[in-house]
Formats: structure tokens, C-alpha cells, sequence
């Protein structure tokens, strides 16, 4: 009560001494003497306004004291009811003239009333423990009767005053008044729904009643109180709702005579779930309103969470399912939150409700047209799949059985044997039948049927595919549409497509439950859209409907995955995804595309790969050296550790070491290297040689410098067992920039460098590098770049002139042939 | 000596095409930097008793100078008309198949011989397989290290090679690299 009786001191005007009182200081006196302009304002006061503000002391005073005399006539009031409660044999309940019950109770928790009244200040705590709840609506009782009383003789006091006398200060006295009330109001009806939740959870069998007040008391104008009564029902509930579902009493049970127990059963349950239902009613109603957007979502994915078996969960579902790509951060991830404990958590619902939600899901994308937050997908990324439902049981099945039959002959043989130990044995039986039975029962009633959940487990799994097979189509659609029609409509609130990451993701980590025919229209799709964009790098606007060089990869990956999970005794070479990501090596930039997603890549589908293509590996090398020149560390390094892992696969593509061009009879019918090729079967990459690899052994970088030159050398030190303990994933993730202090990571090196002990000295050396060595390495590496982008100038322009003199010649030659014909 | 008249490249090319699908272009395209033109000239396809020949330019200028009657061979064979009137691809077409091949297949090293004797390639003896070979499509027969061996007709998908028993064809064998020995005397 603290709290409030402060706020009640009203500030009183301040009061004036008596003008006789006033001696003016010296130095005033002269300030004012020589500023006549600042003494102005006291010209223009208007001495009555104050007068009437401040003139009336006597009465301020009175006023004051009938406040303080009207706040204290209820305080001891209560104090003395307090007192009177204690009384423990008081337990009925007392119905007022307005037809409220009034509890009579100890109130032994008023020591907590001053402490806690400050929390309770605090609006909507989101995670207070109930206890801290449960200590508020205790002391919230006692207030609220007091406020009853209070309501009803403010009023009259305020007409009274305004009969009194209409004068402003009046009004002012009114309004202070009402602001007085209505928090008071406030806190009665705060403390009158601590006292009914606490009421409720002590006995709800009994006090059951109480949860239609507690809805009446949601209705308020009030927000905080409505909010605050959302969540407090949200506890009860969440508490006293049984652990199985209510079935309402059909007209013929209902006729039927029951026992006095049963009636109470009953009328519990339906009291409970009609409340339950208007509540539900109630947060749907309130969640138009923007204000209570947030609480009524909490409500309900809390509700969700804790009792998914209860009636009504399938609204309940509906509605977090609406939710889940709802704009506003909060509400999105409370949605996601409580669908994925859905899905994890099946037991407490028996696998139904992930059926369900997955369909909802599944057609709320198809409603919106795919047109939602990743999120909401990526939530399938929890369902889990068991692979062994139902094969367990007809193992146990099988075993049973032979049990069986071994019982009944052991018994056909204990009968012909001892007939004098007959009853015994049958006794035995029928115990061991008795727990068999029981077993049984009981795996029954614990897990529900095998077969059941394999079912529903189809039925998730095929809404799942359903769906991420609607946004690959999807997504072709709009890709196919924007190529033909270049029309540049506007992207939707999340991107183009914002459910092809998430859908990839998920393909790629279900991929062992798709069915083997799907698998051929899968690796279409993704073959489609891999290749997407290579047809619109010829316009020059750029496409933004088109996917990006990240998603492409993606799509890339998870066929491999696809592959490689299910088609893993075939080794089926992917050709079009080789060519697809040879390409998209060259589309990279490193701002724009994720560098971790190329590392993947790289890792997958170059170096696991067992066995590569000739052609094809040399074409890589020779791409992914190129591609080691023009990117940051990590790129690089992780480029520089595949090409590494390809030229030890391939003995035969360590030809590009040589120092002469042209690989013989290896080189295949394209004798000069094609650079853009699209093909690396064509690029001819035998023709040419790694000459970015001496450039690369002058980076900056030490551990690029070193790896560099370990490559390098690959073919003239031929024992050497290279251990290569990285990807290009983990070495991209080491050398990221993020990572970047310049000192170079050994860790992952070690292996390498140590072997090369010199190697190690020099990396040594560089990583204790000052600026001006850095400055000068920079500058040489750069000028070499110079260097060798002149010398392609002069070669090119020397092509040129050459060309056209031979064009001229050729021009010269036509013309005496002309001539001679003619 | 003469160019294929219409009828005779769109089945020539319709051969080549289930090989190399559309790297049909770069065999078309191919520069050949034969002959002492500084310029690189095209390869063209020729037809010369019943067989057709894949030559650069500046060889059939050359090839000009001798008679019809007495020009046994030029450029590259690729293939023959039977006397039904079919074109039939022959195992020198190989090495140009094998440069642009759009579908392929790599033998294990133990069914290699088996294949060089004329074999059907079997599911046992693959060691590997592009995806998204349909039944019908010209397959290039390779060994494990890239050695081309032949060339066939895919008798099954590569879906559908995961459910087939070893002993399935997979590939239909049309040409491999033992006639060279085996038909010594027909190839040419």
C-alpha cells in the first residue's frame, strides 16, 4: 500500500508568505533598479487568477485532511477484516447484495502485500515465477473489496464538490480524484484476479466458478488489465486442465442415473471446458486489436505447447499456423518456437497434432503462394522420421509367438511327466499369463499402435515433400515467367524466394525417406534450377527474379546430397551439376554470395568424390587456380586446398605442372585452352599450364605462399605422402576475415607445414612481418599484376594489328584475283 | 567423293546427336589446323563408297586430285550405310564421340575384356554412371581411367539401373575398340 498512499499526497499549490514578511535584498532591489525591463512580466500578472489558485488555505487544508480520512476509513477497514478472517472455521462463502461470493480466508500473506506491491506495479511480467503471481492475487483480494466500497462513495463526494462550488479548482480536485480511483480501480481489479487464480489453483474442483469472473474481469476497458487477466487465466489453465481430453456427457448419459461423485465429475468438466472455449473465444476476438496482438499469441502457443491434447487444439493449431509468417519478429518466432516443441514432444499428443500442423502449414503456403517467411518452413527441419516403427513390433510379434509355443509343449511335457505337480504348474501359468497380460496392456495403453504412427508418419511425410516440392515448381514458375515476360514486378515482403533455402535444407536432410521414383523429377527440378540464370547472363539487365549464385549452389549441393544418401551403390557421375558449378565458380563475388556455401560445395562435390573425370578435374584445377588469384584469403585458401586434393586424385592432370604447354595424347581434340568455356570437358584445360600457382607462392599471405608452393612442387618430390587433413569448408572457415588477425592459424596446418621445416622457418619469418615489409610485398605482387595485365594489353592489341593487316592482305589478294578474272 | 545430300546428314546427325546431344555444335564447329592455311578451316563430312568420312576443308581440296575410283580412305571414318540403307556408326568414330560424349559409363576393370570381346555391358561391371540417361540414349564405354572403350545404346535409365540385378544390360554394345582386331579386314 506504500506505493499508492504516496501517490495520493497531492501536491498542494505552493503557499505565499504573508506580504508583510517580504524584505526585499539590497542587491534585488539594485538589479531591478538597473533592469527596468526585467521587472515587465510583474506588470502583466494577473494577481486574481493566483489568488483564487492559492487564496483559499483554510479549505486546502480540509480537503486534504477528508482525503486522508476517506483513504484511511478502508485501510482499517481492512485491517480489521483481516483480523476478523483469521478465523479458519469461516469458510462458506458470503453472497453480497450484487451477487458476488465473498471468501472469508486467513490472511497470513498480507507480511507480503507491502513487499510485493511494487512488482505488481510492473506491467505484464512476462516470466514471473506463479508463486510471485500467486502472492499478488492474494493481497489483490482484500483491495478489491476495498475499492468496491470506494467506488461507491466517491461518487457522491465528487457531486458533492461539484455542487459545492464550480470553480476550476474544483474540476482540478475532481479530476486528481478520479485519476485517484480509477488506479485504484486498477489495482483492486489487479489484486482481484491474483486472489481468484490463487483461489483456483488451491481447488478448482470447488472453486471452478471462479473462472467465469476471471473471464468478466478480461473485459475491462483497461489493457493492462485485460492483459493482465489473459495471462493469469493462461497459468490456471495451463494448471488445473486435465492430462486427457474432455467428452461432454451425450442426452442419454445424461438421463442415465449417476452417482453423486460422477454429477460433480461432470459438472466440473463442462464448466471447464465451456470457460476454456470463451476464453479461446476471447483471445481470437482481442487479437484483431494490434495492442494485444503479442499477449493473445503467447496465450495460445503457450496453451499449445503445455496441453496439445487437450479439446479444441485444432483452432489452437489454425491459428499459430496463420501466425507463423506473421510480419512482427516476436509473434513469428513464438509461432516457430511452439510448432517445433510440437513436433520434437510428440508423445504428449500422440503424433496427431504433427500431422495436422503440417497440413496447415502445407496449405498455407499453397494459399500464399509460397510468398512467406523462411521460417515457417524451416520448422518441418525438426519433425523427426523413425525409420524402425512397426519393424520392432513384429519382432516382438515373432518372438511371442515362438514363446508360445515353446510354453505349450514345455507343458504337454510337464503333463505326461509329473501329473502330481499339475496344479502347481497351472498356477504358475496362470501367474505368468497374468503378467504377460498385464505387460501387454500396458505397452498398449504407453505407446499407441505401431502401425497407427507409421501411418501418420506417411501422411507427415508426404505433406512435407508436397510442400517443397510446390515451392521448387514454384519457384520455376516465376523464374520461367520472368525470362519470357521481363516484367519487373515487385518482390514480396521477404524476397523472391524466400522459402528455396529453407526448402533445400529440408530436402536435403529428408532426402533418405523420398521415395526412389520421385528422385528423377527432383533432380530435374534442381537441374533446372541450377542452371537458371546461365541464359540471362547474355542480357545486360539483370534478372533479380532469378536466383541467386548461393541459391544455385545450393541446389547444386543438395543433389549431390540426394545422391549420394540413396544412390550410394550406383555412383552415378552428375554431370550437369559439374558443369553448373564450373560456371558458377566465375559468377562468385564475395560480398554478395556466401563463400561458405562455394566451400561446401567444393568440399562435396570435388573432394569427396572418389573418382573424377580426367578432363574434368584438370578443368577445375585449372579454374579453381584462376579463381585462388582474384579473391580474398579465405576463397583462396579453400580453392587452393581442393585444387590440392584434385591433383593428388589425378596423377595424371599434374601434367599442368609442367612447364610445357600441351598434354600430348591426354589433351583430348581441343588443342588451345578455352577459359569461358562453359564445358570443362571442353575447356581443354591440358593445353595450358598453372602458372597462377608461382604467383600465388608470392602472396601475402604466408599459409597461401606455402601452399602455394607445396603444389608446386607436387611433381618433382615423389614421396611424399600428403596427409590433407582440411576441406576447404574448414579452411575457409579458418581464414575468413572475420577470423583474420594476421597471424596465421597453424593449427590446421601443422601437419603440412612441419613437414617442411624450411616452409615453417619462412612462415615463421612473415607472420612477425612490420608494415613496411607488408608494403612492399603488396606493392610487388600488385605491380606483377600490372605487369601481366599490360602485357595482355599489348598482346591483344598486336592480335588486333596483326588481324587487320591481314584482313588487308587478304582485301589486296581478293582484288588481284578480281582483277585477274577479270 | 561427295557431300551428304540432305536426307543423309539429318540421319547422320541424328546418329551423332543421341551420342553427343548438343556438343553436335562443336563437332560441327570444330577449327581444324591442318594444312599449311594460316586461317583454321572447318571439318565437313564427306560420303565415299557407302562410307562417311568426317574431314577438314583443306584436306578434301587435296583429296580432290585423285579419282573417285581410286580414293580408298580420307579424314576420319565415322560410319557406314549398309545395303539396307542404314547408317551405322563404326568404331572409328570413337575418338570423336568420346571428346563430346553427353552420356557415360565406366566399366570396372574386371569387366573390361569382357566387353572388349563384344559384350553387352552388364549392372555388375558398372562402375560408374551419369545421371539422367534415358533408355535409348547413345552411351560412350569407358574404362575406370578414361580410356575409351566403345559405344552402345542405353537399354536402362539410370533410376532404373539402382533396381536392376547385376546381371541386367545396362548398355546395348554397338562398337568397342577389339574389332580392331576382331574385324581386321572388314573396317576398311
Amino acid at each position: 500500500m506504500g506505493k499508492s498512499r504516496r501517490k495520493q499526497k497531492v501536491i498542494p499549490p505552493p503557499q505565499l508568505p504573508p506580504d508583510e514578511d517580504i524584505e526585499f535584498s539590497d542587491e534585488d532591489v539594485k538589479y531591478f533598479k538597473n533592469n527596468k525591463d526585467g521587472a515587465k512580466f510583474i506588470a502583466g500578472i494577473d494577481t486574481g487568477a493566483i489568488n483564487r489558485q492559492c487564496g483559499g488555505e483554510v479549505k486546502t487544508v480540509e480537503d486534504k485532511y477528508l482525503e486522508e480520512r476517506l483513504k484511511k476509513r478502508p485501510r482499517e477497514e481492512n485491517e480489521k477484516r483481516s483480523e476478523m478472517e483469521v478465523d479458519p472455521v469461516d469458510v462458506l462463502p458470503i453472497k453480497n447484495l450484487d451477487g458476488s461470493l465473498h471468501y472469508r480466508r486467513a490472511t497470513k500473506k498480507s507480511k507480503f502485500a507491502e513487499v510485493d506491491i511494487d512488482e505488481a506495479e510492473v506491467d505484464v511480467p512476462e516470466d514471473e515465477h506463479i508463486l510471485n503471481k500467486s502472492q499478488r492475487r492474494e493481497k489483490a483480494k482484500k483491495s478489491k473489496k476495498e475499492a468496491k466500497k470506494h467506488e461507491k462513495k466517491l461518487p457522491e463526494e465528487i457531486l458533492e464538490d461539484e455542487e459545492e462550488e464550480e470553480t476550476p479548482r474544483a474540476a482540478v480536485l475532481a479530476e486528481v480524484k478520479e485519476e485517484l480511483s480509477s488506479e485504484e480501480r486498477f489495482e483492486s481489479k489487479k489484486n482481484r484476479l491474483a486472489e481468484l487464480g490463487t483461489e483456483l489453483l488451491a481447488d478448482p474442483e470447488a472453486n471452478i466458478k471462479f473462472l467465469k469472473e476471471m473471464l468478466d474481469l478480461t473485459r475491462d476497458e483497461n489493457t493492462k488489465i485485460v492483459k493482465l487477466g489473459l495471462l493469469s487465466l493462461l497459468a490456471v489453465f495451463g494448471d488445473i486442465i486435465p492430462g486427457y481430453r474432455i467428452r461432454l456427457p451425450t442426452d442419454k448419459e445424461l438421463e442415465m442415473k449417476v452417482s453423486k461423485e460422477v454429477k460433480k465429475t461432470r459438472f466440473y468438466e463442462s464448466t471447464l471446458l465451456k470457460a476454456y472455449e470463451a476464453y479461446l473465444k476471447k483471445l481470437v476476438i482481442l487479437e484483431r486489436q494490434s495492442e494485444y496482438n503479442q499477449v493473445t499469441t503467447r496465450c495460445m502457443c503457450t496453451l499449445l505447447d503445455a496441453v496439445p491434447h487437450f479439446n479444441y487444439r485444432d483452432s489452437l493449431l489454425s491459428f499459430v499456423v496463420e501466425k507463423i509468417s506473421s510480419p512482427d519478429e516476436v509473434i513469428r518466432r513464438l509461432c516457430c518456437h511452439t510448432i517445433r516443441s510440437l513436433f520434437s514432444n510428440e508423445e504428449k499428443h500422440g503424433g496427431e497434432l504433427t500431422v495436422e500442423a503440417v497440413r496447415l502449414i502445407a496449405e498455407h503456403v499453397k494459399s500464399y503462394n509460397c510468398q512467406l517467411h523462411p521460417n515457417s518452413i524451416e520448422v518441418f527441419m525438426s519433425i523427426r522420421f523413425d525409420e524402425d516403427l512397426g519393424k520392432r513390433n513384429n519382432e516382438d510379434k515373432n518372438l511371442k509367438k515362438s514363446k508360445k509355443n515353446n510354453k505349450k509343449s514345455i507343458q504337454e511335457e510337464q503333463n505326461q511327466v509329473q501329473e502330481n505337480e499339475r496344479k502347481k504348474s497351472k498356477q504358475e501359468m496362470m501367474s505368468k499369463i497374468k503378467d504377460e497380460v498385464n505387460a501387454d496392456y500396458k505397452r498398449e495403453t504407453y505407446e499407441p499402435d505401431a502401425m497407427e504412427r507409421r501411418k501418420m508418419q506417411t501422411a507427415t511425410l508426404s505433406r512435407v515433400f508436397e510442400t517443397y516440392f510446390r515451392i521448387l515448381k514454384n519457384t520455376m514458375y516465376s523464374i520461367s515467367e520472368s525470362s519470357e515476360a521481363d516484367t519487373t514486378s515487385n518482390p514480396g515482403a521477404f524476397g523472391y524466394h524466400p522459402l528455396l533455402a529453407p526448402c533445400l535444407d529440408g530436402l536435403a536432410k529428408f532426402t533418405q525417406q523420398l521415395d526412389l521414383d520421385y528422385i528423377g523429377d527432383l533432380m530435374n527440378y534442381l537441374k533446372k534450377l541450377a542452371s537458371s540464370s546461365s541464359v540471362s547472363t547474355n542480357l545486360k539487365q539483370k534478372n533479380s527474379k532469378l536466383l541467386t549464385v548461393s541459391e544455385r549452389l545450393r541446389c547444386c549441393l543438395v543433389a549431390f546430397k540426394v545422391m549420394r544418401s540413396n544412390l550410394n551403390a550406383l555412383n552415378v557421375d552428375l554431370q550437369d551439376f559439374f558443369v553448373q558449378l564450373y560456371n558458377l565458380i566465375l559468377e562468385y563475388r564475395p560480398g554478395r554470395d556466401s563463400g561458405i556455401v562455394l566451400a561446401e560445395s567444393l568440399k562435396i562435390m570435388l573432394c569427396d568424390d572418389r573418382h573424377q573425370d580426367m578432363q574434368k578435374a584438370a578443368a577445375f584445377v585449372k579454374r579453381l587456380a584462376t579463381f585462388a588469384l582474384c579473391f580474398g584469403c579465405a576463397e583462396s585458401m579453400s580453392a587452393l586446398v581442393t585444387l590440392k586434393i584434385l591433383l593428388q586424385r589425378n596423377v595424371k592432370c599434374r601434367n599442368l605442372l609442367e612447364n610445357d604447354a600441351g598434354g600430348g595424347s591426354v589433351s583430348g581434340s581441343i588443342s588451345k585452352y578455352q577459359p569461358y568455356a562453359t564445358d570443362p570437358n571442353l575447356s581443354g584445360a591440358f593445353a595450358t599450364v598453372l602458372w597462377e600457382l608461382s604467383l600465388l607462392t608470392k602472396h601475402y599471405h604466408p599459409a597461401i605462399s606455402t601452399l602455394a608452393a607445396t603444389v608446386s612442387n607436387m611433381n618433382t618430390s615423389q614421396n611424399q605422402t600428403f596427409l590433407s587433413a582440411v576441406t576447404p569448408q574448414q579452411a575457409f572457415a579458418d581464414y575468413s576475415l572475420e577470423k583474420e588477425s594476421f597471424e596465421p592459424k597453424k593449427e590446421s596446418w601443422k601437419l603440412n607445414v612441419k613437414r617442411k621445416r624450411e616452409r615453417s622457418e619462412d612462415a615463421k619469418n612473415v607472420a612477425e612481418i612490420d608494415m613496411v615489409e607488408l608494403n612492399n610485398k603488396l606493392k610487388e605482387s600488385f605491380t606483377i599484376f600490372r605487369g601481366k595485365k599490360e602485357e595482355e594489353r599489348v598482346r591483344m592489341d598486336l592480335q588486333l594489328k596483326k588481324k587487320q593487316s591481314n584482313n588487308v592482305v587478304k582485301k589486296k589478294l581478293k582484288n588481284l584475283k578480281s582483277k585477274k578474272k577479270i | 567423293m561427295r557431300p551428304l545430300d540432305e536426307k543423309e546428314t539429318t540421319v547422320v546427325f541424328e546418329k551423332i546427336f543421341k551420342f553427343v546431344g548438343n556438343n553436335l555444335k562443336n563437332i560441327v564447329e570444330n577449327p581444324s589446323n591442318e594444312g599449311p592455311e594460316s586461317e583454321p578451316s572447318r571439318y565437313c563430312f564427306r560420303l565415299q563408297k557407302n562410307r562417311v568420312y568426317y574431314v577438314s576443308e583443306s584436306l578434301v581440296k587435296r583429296a580432290t586430285n585423285i579419282s573417285r575410283k581410286n580414293l580408298m580412305s580420307l579424314g576420319t571414318c565415322i560410319g557406314k550405310y549398309t545395303h539396307a540403307g542404314s547408317f551405322h556408326l563404326t568404331i572409328m568414330s570413337l575418338n570423336l564421340l568420346a571428346a563430346n560424349a553427353k552420356h557415360k559409363v565406366w566399366l570396372k576393370p574386371t569387366s573390361e575384356m569382357s566387353f572388349l570381346y563384344g559384350n553387352h555391358v552388364l549392372k555388375g561391371g558398372l562402375g560408374r554412371i551419369t545421371d539422367s540417361i534415358v533408355p535409348g540414349d547413345g552411351v560412350v564405354v569407358f574404362s575406370m581411367s578414361d580410356v575409351p572403350l566403345g559405344f552402345g545404346i542405353a537399354a536402362k535409365s539410370t533410376q532404373d539401373c539402382r533396381k536392376l540385378d547385376p546381371n541386367g544390360i545396362v548398355v546395348l554394345h554397338q562398337g568397342d575398340i577389339g574389332e580392331y582386331l576382331r574385324d581386321e579386314d572388314e573396317l576398311f
